[in-house]
């Protein structure tokens, strides 16, 4: 008989054992992955402590190391705030809203030869505790907050763990390689690790 | 009406997500309700402030965001300690608000996700302002009155359907977080730029084409949102040009000889219009435009990030540009020095 029970995280804490353990082999199961991540039902006094805003732009919160097998981050969305268009560095990157609700559009990379600019694929916005996936294969993403009224948290997996990506503009298909930094680190803020935004916005 | 549950932490009241339909915090001794500073009323049903909230006279903070408010009473002046107040996501609009409102000391507003048309009188002469958020709404302009609120550090006005900006508003000079962003607006004003506190503007999904080159002289502004502009993104070349009036021509011709003038010499009308007379801003041309002027677009690279599409005059086609174009490795730059001086013409955009 099978076994194929999803193990259902009860806690952040129990959701990051989880993945400790799901990660110990080499292979990433990307159903399991998400439906794992998806199945924990978000409960802010468990991630509170990592959702620090800033004003001006969405931060990124360092929540786990994970043995140096992935990187799982906590990112805080003020009302209007979107990313680049940026790729992942050959990494997985799993994206689950735990409040509030973000806009995923997706592109193809650039074709040097097209000189419209990049033109979007395909959008979704994603739902309190769903959890998307992408890596570089599928495409380039940029990721909003298009709410006037309400913040967005999400929780973001990056395995292997990867310190630069490129963003691109999206009018003339431009990239560049920016380097990423963390508004904090295990609950601590880290300020002088944060330096001007480099992405095109 | 539900029973509240008991206060532990005395100063922060947490009635949210209890299906309330009104409250009555009658059975409060005057000593409790003294010491609540602030109430969290979201999410509930009211269609009406309680009135007992009013007579929280230490209340600092009220967030009455998400339920059905279509007005605010009068009492809400009792609570005359009011700094923050959040009443996101109702159905409030402009005659909704008391109209001695005003003299509220309110700093931090955030009426985002309700049905204002206008910004209220009240709220423009509301010195203590620091941050007023109508982001949502329905607002078809911002008024030139918005430069009375100058203690304002955050205006958020995202979501709204403005077509232009005052250039008052370049008299916040406290301003910090400017959001425009999801509007429909076609140019920014170039007074922008005396916004010296500026630290980060949102102008993604609107209809900018280019911006004007003064934004360059925002040297503090870290975050700079343009996506979902038609920006321009090529010089566009050989578009049609509008030869100057003999008007112009003869004014150009006045002022470039220096020739003086007065109103004995000249109907005003036309002393009037010398005196319009615009600089060329190329430093080696001391030429002057009045009507007709060449728009040169300008790529300039900004915050390190952007090549962004900058806009300005020139006295002719003649007339190099100013600003020396920062060599680039890619094909857009080549371009555009490749561009002869005679075929630099009057862009037509948008």
């Amino acid at each position: 008989m099978e076994q194929t029970e999803v193990m259902k995280p009860e806690s952040l804490d129990d959701l990051i054992k989880i993945l400790h353990k799901i990660f110990e082999s080499d292979s990433v199961n990307v159903e399991e992955v998400q439906n794992i991540m998806e199945s924990y039902e978000s409960k802010p006094q468990e991630w509170m402590k990592f959702a620090k805003f800033d004003q001006y732009r969405y931060t990124r919160n360092l929540v786990d190391e994970g043995n140096g097998k992935f990187n799982l981050m906590i990112l805080c969305w003020g009302e209007g705030h979107g990313s680049s268009i940026h790729d992942h560095t050959d990494s997985h990157c799993f994206l689950k809203l735990l409040q509030g609700q973000l806009k995923e559009t997706l592109f193809d990379w650039p074709d040097r030869k097209l000189s419209g600019g990049m033109v979007q694929k395909s959008q979704q916005v994603l739902l309190e505790n769903q959890c998307a996936y992408i890596n570089d294969s599928i495409g380039l993403h940029r990721v909003e907050n298009v709410s006037h009224t309400e913040t967005a948290v999400s929780l973001h997996l990056y395995s292997p763990p990867f310190q630069t990506c490129q963003t691109f503009d999206q009018r003339t298909g431009h990239h560049n390689t920016v380097k990423m930094t963390f508004w904090s680190k295990f609950g601590e803020r880290t300020p002088f690790e944060t330096t001007v935004s480099q992405e095109n916005n | 009406m539900a029973r509240f549950p008991s206060i532990d932490d005395c100063a922060v009241l947490h009635l949210s997500r209890l299906q309330l339909d009104d409250l009555n915090l009658e059975r409060l001794t005057d000593s409790k309700r003294q010491q609540i500073h602030q109430l969290h009323l979201t999410n509930n049903r009211l269609s009406f402030l309680p009135p007992s909230v009013c007579f929280l006279f230490n209340l600092e903070y009220l967030d009455i965001s998400n339920n059905t408010l279509t007005a605010l009473p009068d009492d809400i002046m009792r609570l005359t300690n009011l700094k923050t107040f959040v009443a996101k996501n109702n159905f409030l609009d402009e005659s909704s608000f008391p109209k001695e409102f005003e003299r509220m000391p309110v700093e931090n507003l955030n009426l985002s996700g309700n049905r204002f048309e206008d910004i209220p009188m009240q709220f423009l002469k509301m010195t203590t302002l620091q941050s007023l958020s109508l982001g949502g709404n329905r607002l078809k302009n911002i008024p030139a009155e918005i430069e009375n609120l100058t203690s304002l550090e955050m205006l958020y006005l995202g979501g709204n359907l403005i077509s232009s900006i005052p250039p008052e508003v370049a008299n916040l000079t406290s301003l910090r977080y400017l959001v425009l962003c999801d509007n429909r607006i076609q140019s920014i004003p170039p007074q922008l730029n005396k916004l010296h506190s500026l630290l980060s503007l949102s102008l993604h999904n609107n209809l900018l084409t280019f911006l004007p080159r003064e934004i360059l002289s925002l040297v503090h502004l870290q975050e700079l949102s343009l996506r979902g502009n038609p920006l321009v993104v090529r010089f566009i070349k050989d578009m049609t040009y509008d030869p100057p009036s003999l008007m112009e021509l003869a004014g150009r011709t006045v002022k470039s000889h220096n020739l003086s003038f007065s109103l004995s010499d000249l109907p005003s009308n036309l002393v009037h219009y010398l005196n319009l007379a615009s600089e060329c801003p190329n430093p080696k041309c001391a030429g002057v435009y009045f009507d007709s002027c060449v728009r040169h677009i300008k790529f300039v690279d900004f915050c390190g990030k952007y090549r962004l599409p900058l806009m300005h005059y020139l006295c002719s086609p003649q007339c190099s540009s100013p600003c020396s174009s920062n060599p680039q490795s890619d094909a857009e730059s080549e371009d555009e020095n490749s561009v002869p001086p005679d075929r630099l013409q009057r862009v037509l955009l948008g």
